[in-house]
C-alpha cells in the first residue's frame, strides 16, 4: 500500500511550519517627503521586505505544502479537478493580447476574435443560440442567468414571478444566485430515485416561477431521465429552465442542454475546459441561451459583420457584470484548450471521465447508493464519519472526494475522478478508500498522520478568528 | 475515435476497467434516453499543440501594437519575473479551494498574508481573501449594509465621477433589494461636499466614493464624507488600491466601514482581469462575503491555517449565505501578496511616490500645447489625469490611434491620460504626437 | 448513548428546553451533541415579543446553521450574552451556563402543553 509523506520544514525551535513574511521579514517604513500634503498621507507602512531570494524560498516552500492535480488525485465531485495542460499557459501568456479593457474594437481585432470563436465554440457545445463570456465564475453564471430570467419576465409582464425551483441536491451556489437576485428560493425533495420527482415539481411550479435550475447529470451523477418532461412543466406554467454546467463534461459531445429543453446555462470552464484553479480562483462562467434570450445578454456582445469583429450592445441588455471583460486569461486557456481537443477529443473525454468513474466504484467496499451514474457518484461511508475517512485517505497521497454531500446519501462522499486518471492511480484512489473504510476509529480520529498540519481545531479557529498577521500581535 | 491527449488509459488499460465494470462498450454506461442524444458534429477540428499555438497567436497578432496610457479603474503595473516564476508553480496553480486544510497549508497561508497586507493597506481588520473585481466589491457592499439595517434607508449615493460599467454592475445586484441608487454631482473632480450634503438623509443606505478617483483625482475630504454617512447611520465605503494606499492615509483610519478596490499588484494589463479587493469592521465579520482564512492549532498545538467561518458560505448556508461567490480570484490574490512582498514597503511608498509625480510631469507637458488643458481639475492625481481639448475628444483619440497611441475620451471635450512606470518612457512620444494631432 | 434530560424543565420535539419556573430556553444535551461544537449564537433583541414557533436566534456549529424556534410566547426579559465570548458554553453545559434566552412567559399553559421529560425521552 502506498502512503506518503507531505513536506513540513517545522523548525526545532518553533512549533511552526513556515514562518509568516512578516516574522521574518516584518520591515516599517516612515511614509514622508511624498509630492501631497502631509494630512493626505499616512505616516508609516508596515510590511514585508524580503530579498528576493529569500521571497523565492519562502513561496517555493509554501508551494511545497500545498497539495495539487500534479501532485495526486483530485477526487472531488462536482468541482472536477482535471489535468490542466501546460500549453495553455503559453498560449495565454502572449503578449500581444496583453491590452486595456478599453481599447477600441478596431484596434483589438486579435482578442475579439478569440473570444467571438469562443463564443461561437462555447454555443455548438451547449446547443445554445449566444453565448456571453463576462461572468468571472460558475456562481457569477449563475447571477447573471437568475438576470437574465428577470428581464425576461418583465419584458412580457410577467415581472411579478418571484421565485426560483431548486431541487434538494443543487449545488449551494444556486439558491445562493438565486436569492441574491431578489428571488425567494422553493426548494424540492428528490425522488426516490435520487432524480427530479415530477409529481414535486408539478406541485411546487406555478404563476409565480421564474426559473427553475438543475444540473444534469445531477449531483448523483445520474441523468434525468424525464428532463423534456421537466422543461414542460416549468415552461407551461411560464418559467424558465436554467442548466448548472457543473456536470457538463459528462455529456460532452453526447448530448447537449440546448436540446433538452434548457434556456439559460452556464460553462464552468476549469470543470469541463481544463483550466486551472488557482487555488480557488479565477474561473469564468459564460452564459448560453437560447434564441428567444440573446437580447438580455449582457453588455457589450462580440458580433462579426463581415471580416470585422465588433462590440455591440444586445437590445434589451441586462448591462454588466464585470467590471471590464471578464477573466481573459481564463478565457484563452479554455479556447485553446477546445481547439486542441476538437470533436474526438472532446467525445473521448466524457467516455473516459465516466469509465474512469465506473471503474474506481467497482474497486471500492462502499455502498454507492444511486445509480447508473455517470462521471461521479456519490458513496456512503456507511457509519462511519465520512470527514474522519476523508482525513485518513489524505496519508495515502491522495486528495480525498467532497464530504458529507450531498445530504440525500447519508455520510456522502462525493467521488469525480476525471478522465485524467489513469487506471493505476484509480487503483490507488481505491487503495485508500478501502484503507480508510476499513480503518479502526483510533486510527480514523486521530488521522491524518503524514501531511504537513494534523488535523485543525476548526471550532478554535472560528471562536476566535484571527484573520491577519495584525491579530497574532497579542500572542 | 481519437483519445484526449490528457485522458492517460491506454487501451490495454481500458479494456481491463470495461472488463471490472461489466459492459463491452464504454456507451453502454451512458444513460442518456435516445431522443436527447446528439446525433451531430461540433465541426471543431482537432489541433496538435503547436497548431493551437498558432491560431492564437495569428489571431492576437491582429491586434494594433499600441502604446497605452489608459486606466479608469484598470492599471498596468511592471510585475517581476520571480511572482510568475513562483505563482506558476503547479502546486499552486493547479490546486483547488482549500477545503482539505491539513495538504494545503502552503496556499492557505499564502493567503493568510494577502490577507494581512491588505489589512495593513486598508487599516481595517478584516480582508477577504478576494472578490472578482471592484464592481462585485462596491455590489457586495451595499448588500451587506441592506443586510445590517443600521439605517432604514434603501439609497446608495454615488458621485458621477464612478465609471459607468461599475454602477452598470451594480444595478445589476441591487435589482432584487430594495435599494436604489442616487447620483451626486462632483466639485472639480472630487466628490461635492455640497451636493453630498443636499442629497444625504435618513433615506440614505450607504455613501460611496473613490480615492484616487475614476477621474485619478484624490478625495481630500474623506473624513469629512465619512462623518456625513455616519450621521445618517449609513455606511461608507471607499474604493481605492494598494499602490495608492501605500502613502495615502489609509481608509480604516478615516472612517471607511468597507474598502473595495482593483489589487492593480500582481497582474499586468489582462485585458480587465483583475483582482477586487474587499475589507471591513470587526463588526461586519459575519456579514462578510467570500472566502476567509483564519488560524487554529492542529493536533500536536501547531499554528496551521484553515478556511474559516464558513457557514457565512453558499455551500452551508445556501440561499442564506453572505453572497453566492464561491470560485474568486485567490491565484491572483497570491501573485499580489508576491508582488507586495517582492516592492516591500520602501519599494511600494517609491512606486505610489511616483504615481503622484509621472501624471504632474505629462499634464505640465500637455498644458504647454495649444488647444488642450491640463488637468482639469485642480486637485491631487495618482497616475491619471483629465485634460480639456478644443477639438472633439473623439476625433482626437482616432488621430492618436492612427499615430500608435491608445488614450481615453470620457466627454466630448475631454481627454484622459494614464502614466506609470510601463509607460513613461514613452511620454515624449505621447507628447509629440499630441501636439500634432491638436495643432 | 444517554442524554441529560433534567426532571424539571420541558421540552420539544425540535430539542428545545423550557424551564417553567425562570423562562429560560436552551437547547437539550441531545441537540448541542448533533450540533458539535457551537461556534456562534444570535439571540432577539432583548423586549421583543416573540410568538410561538417565531424565531428565536441562531445557532452555528462549524458546518452548520441551525434555526430556533422559540417554543413558547413571550417577551425577551433577557439573553445570554456570555454565549457571544464563550459559545462553548452551550456544549459544555447545556441546562446551565449555556442557556440561551429568557423569556416572561405569556402563559405556564403553553409549556405545560410541552414534552415532559419521560416523553422526551421516549422520542429520543
Amino acid at each position: 500500500m502506498r502512503h506518503y509523506d507531505q513536506a513540513t520544514f517545522s523548525e526545532d525551535d518553533s512549533p511552526v511550519y513556515e514562518r509568516l513574511l512578516s516574522e521574518k521579514f516584518g520591515t516599517e517604513v516612515a511614509v514622508e517627503d511624498t509630492p501631497l500634503p502631509d494630512e493626505l498621507t499616512r505616516d508609516t507602512l508596515e510590511l514585508p521586505a524580503p530579498a528576493e531570494p529569500e521571497l523565492s524560498r519562502h513561496y517555493v516552500r509554501l508551494s511545497q505544502q500545498n497539495y495539487a492535480v500534479e501532485t495526486g488525485p483530485y477526487p472531488l465531485g462536482s468541482c472536477t479537478m482535471k489535468y490542466n495542460p501546460p500549453f495553455t499557459e503559453d498560449v495565454a501568456a502572449d503578449p500581444s493580447g496583453m491590452v486595456h479593457p478599453d481599447r477600441s474594437a478596431e484596434s483589438v481585432q486579435g482578442n475579439l476574435e478569440l473570444l467571438y470563436q469562443l463564443q461561437e465554440y462555447l454555443a455548438e457545445i451547449g446547443g445554445m443560440a449566444d453565448v456571453t463570456l463576462q461572468p468571472p465564475a460558475g456562481a457569477a453564471g449563475e447571477f447573471t442567468g437568475n438576470r437574465i430570467a428577470a428581464a425576461y419576465h418583465e419584458a412580457h409582464d410577467e415581472g411579478h414571478r418571484s421565485e426560483v425551483v431548486v431541487p434538494d441536491t443543487a449545488h449551494g451556489t444556486n439558491p445562493a444566485s438565486a436569492a441574491m437576485a431578489g428571488y425567494d428560493v422553493v426548494e424540492i425533495p428528490s425522488g426516490e430515485d435520487g432524480r427530479v420527482d415530477l409529481e414535486a415539481l408539478e406541485a411546487a411550479v406555478g404563476e409565480d416561477t421564474a426559473l427553475f435550475m438543475l444540473t444534469n447529470p445531477n449531483t448523483l451523477g445520474l441523468f434525468e431521465r424525464d428532463i423534456e418532461e421537466i422543461a414542460e412543466v416549468v415552461h407551461e406554467a411560464g418559467g424558465l429552465v436554467y442548466y448548472d454546467g457543473a456536470n457538463l463534461n459528462a455529456l460532452l459531445g453526447r448530448a447537449r442542454p440546448g436540446d433538452m429543453g434548457y434556456d439559460i446555462m452556464h460553462y464552468n470552464v476549469h470543470k469541463t475546459f481544463a483550466t486551472p484553479h488557482g487555488g480557488g480562483g479565477p474561473g469564468a462562467g459564460p452564459v448560453g441561451v437560447v434564441d428567444e434570450l440573446t437580447d438580455f445578454l449582457p453588455n457589450p456582445q462580440v458580433d462579426k459583420q463581415g471580416e470585422d469583429f465588433e462590440l455591440v450592445e444586445p437590445e434589451q441588455t441586462i448591462g454588466k457584470v464585470h467590471d471590464f471583460k471578464g477573466n481573459w486569461l481564463v478565457l484563452i486557456k479554455a479556447m485553446a484548450y477546445i481547439a486542441r481537443l476538437g470533436d474526438s477529443g472532446l467525445c473521448d473525454t466524457s467516455a473516459s471521465a465516466v469509465l474512469n468513474a465506473n471503474y474506481l466504484a467497482e474497486q471500492i467496499d462502499l455502498e454507492i447508493p444511486f445509480d447508473p451514474f455517470h462521471h461521479e457518484f456519490v458513496a456512503s461511508a456507511g457509519d462511519l464519519d465520512a470527514s474522519n475517512m476523508a482525513k485518513r485517505m489524505l496519508d495515502f497521497g491522495v486528495h480525498p472526494p467532497t464530504t458529507k454531500w450531498p445530504e440525500i446519501v447519508s455520510q456522502a462522499l462525493m467521488t469525480e475522478p476525471t478522465e485524467a486518471e489513469s487506471k493505476q492511480s484509480l487503483d490507488q484512489l481505491a487503495d485508500a478508500f478501502n484503507g480508510a473504510f476499513n480503518a479502526g476509529d483510533e486510527e480514523l480520529s486521530s488521522a491524518p498522520h503524514r501531511t504537513t498540519a494534523r488535523r485543525i481545531d476548526q471550532a478554535d479557529a472560528a471562536r476566535n478568528p484571527r484573520l491577519s498577521w495584525h491579530a497574532l500581535d497579542d500572542e | 475515435m481519437s483519445r484526449s491527449p490528457f485522458a492517460p488509459n491506454a487501451e490495454a488499460d481500458e479494456s481491463a476497467m470495461l472488463d471490472a465494470v461489466g459492459v463491452s462498450d464504454v456507451e453502454e454506461l451512458f444513460d442518456i434516453p435516445e431522443k436527447d442524444r446528439f446525433d451531430g458534429e461540433f465541426d471543431i477540428e482537432a489541433r496538435s499543440e503547436p497548431e493551437v499555438k498558432a491560431l492564437v497567436s495569428d489571431m492576437l497578432a491582429e491586434n494594433d501594437d499600441l502604446t497605452e496610457f489608459m486606466g479608469r479603474g484598470y492599471y498596468d503595473h511592471y510585475v517581476p519575473s520571480v511572482v510568475d516564476r513562483l505563482s506558476m508553480r503547479s502546486e499552486f496553480l493547479t490546486s483547488y479551494t482549500q477545503y482539505q486544510p491539513e495538504v494545503t497549508q502552503g496556499f492557505l497561508q499564502a493567503l493568510f498574508e494577502y490577507q494581512s497586507i491588505l489589512v495593513e493597506l486598508t487599516g481595517l481588520p478584516v480582508a477577504n481573501a478576494s472578490m472578482y473585481d471592484t464592481a462585485s466589491g462596491l455590489a457586495e457592499a451595499a448588500l451587506l449594509a441592506s443586510r445590517i439595517r443600521q439605517a432604514d434607508g434603501t439609497v446608495v449615493l454615488i458621485p458621477d465621477y464612478v465609471r459607468g460599467d461599475r454602477v452598470s454592475v451594480l444595478e445589476n445586484y441591487i435589482a432584487g433589494h430594495d435599494i436604489q441608487i442616487e447620483r451626486f454631482a462632483t466639485d472639480d473632480g472630487t466628490a461635492g461636499l455640497d451636493a453630498l450634503e443636499a442629497a444625504i438623509d435618513d433615506e440614505t443606505l450607504m455613501v460611496y466614493v473613490e480615492s484616487p478617483t475614476t477621474r485619478g483625482t484624490i478625495e481630500e475630504h474623506l473624513e469629512a464624507i465619512g462623518d456625513f454617512a455616519h450621521d445618517h447611520d449609513a455606511m461608507f465605503t471607499v474604493g481605492s488600491d494598494p499602490v495608492a494606499m501605500a502613502i495615502l492615509e489609509a481608509p480604516g483610519d478615516l472612517g471607511a466601514d468597507v474598502v473595495v478596490g482593483e489589487a492593480v499588484l500582481g497582474m499586468p494589463n489582462a485585458y480587465g482581469m483583475g483582482l477586487g479587493i474587499f475589507a471591513t469592521r470587526d463588526d461586519y465579520l459575519r456579514h462578510v462575503p467570500g472566502r476567509l482564512i483564519g488560524i487554529g492549532d492542529d493536533q500536536d498545538g501547531n499554528r496551521a491555517f484553515t478556511l474559516t467561518l464558513q457557514t457565512r458560505e453558499q455551500h452551508i448556508r445556501r440561499e442564506r449565505a453572505t453572497s453566492n461567490i464561491c470560485t474568486n480570484q485567490a491565484w491572483v490574490a497570491l501573485r499580489m501578496a508576491m508582488h507586495a512582498s517582492q516592492l516591500g514597503p520602501d519599494g511600494l511608498t517609491d512606486l505610489a511616490t511616483e504615481m503622484v509625480e509621472l501624471p504632474r510631469q505629462l499634464a505640465g507637458e500637455l498644458d504647454e500645447l495649444p488647444g488642450i488643458e491640463a488637468p482639469v481639475h485642480d486637485r491631487h492625481h495618482f497616475r491619471e489625469f483629465v485634460a480639456r481639448t478644443d477639438e472633439p475628444a473623439e476625433s482626437i483619440v482616432d488621430e492618436l490611434e492612427s499615430a500608435g497611441f491608445a488614450v481615453q475620451a470620457v466627454d466630448e471635450h475631454e481627454l484622459q491620460f494614464t502614466v506609470t512606470e510601463t509607460n513613461q518612457h514613452a511620454i515624449p512620444d505621447l507628447v509629440a504626437a499630441v501636439e500634432e494631432v491638436v495643432a | 448513548m444517554s442524554f441529560d434530560i433534567p426532571d424539571n424543565l420541558y421540552y420539544t420535539e425540535s430539542h428545545e428546553w423550557v424551564d417553567p419556573e425562570t423562562g429560560k430556553i436552551g437547547l437539550t444535551d441531545f441537540a448541542q451533541d448533533e450540533l458539535g461544537d457551537i461556534v456562534f449564537v444570535e439571540f432577539p433583541g432583548v423586549g421583543d415579543h416573540l410568538e410561538t414557533d417565531s424565531e428565536l436566534g441562531v445557532v452555528e456549529s462549524i458546518k452548520a446553521v441551525s434555526d430556533v424556534y422559540s417554543p413558547v410566547s413571550g417577551a425577551v426579559t433577557d439573553v445570554n450574552e456570555t454565549l457571544e465570548g464563550e459559545p462553548e458554553l452551550l456544549n459544555e453545559d447545556p441546562y446551565g451556563d449555556g442557556w440561551l434566552v429568557e423569556l416572561d412567559l405569556d402563559s405556564t399553559d403553553e409549556v405545560e402543553a410541552l414534552l415532559t421529560p419521560d416523553e422526551y425521552e421516549t422520542h429520543l
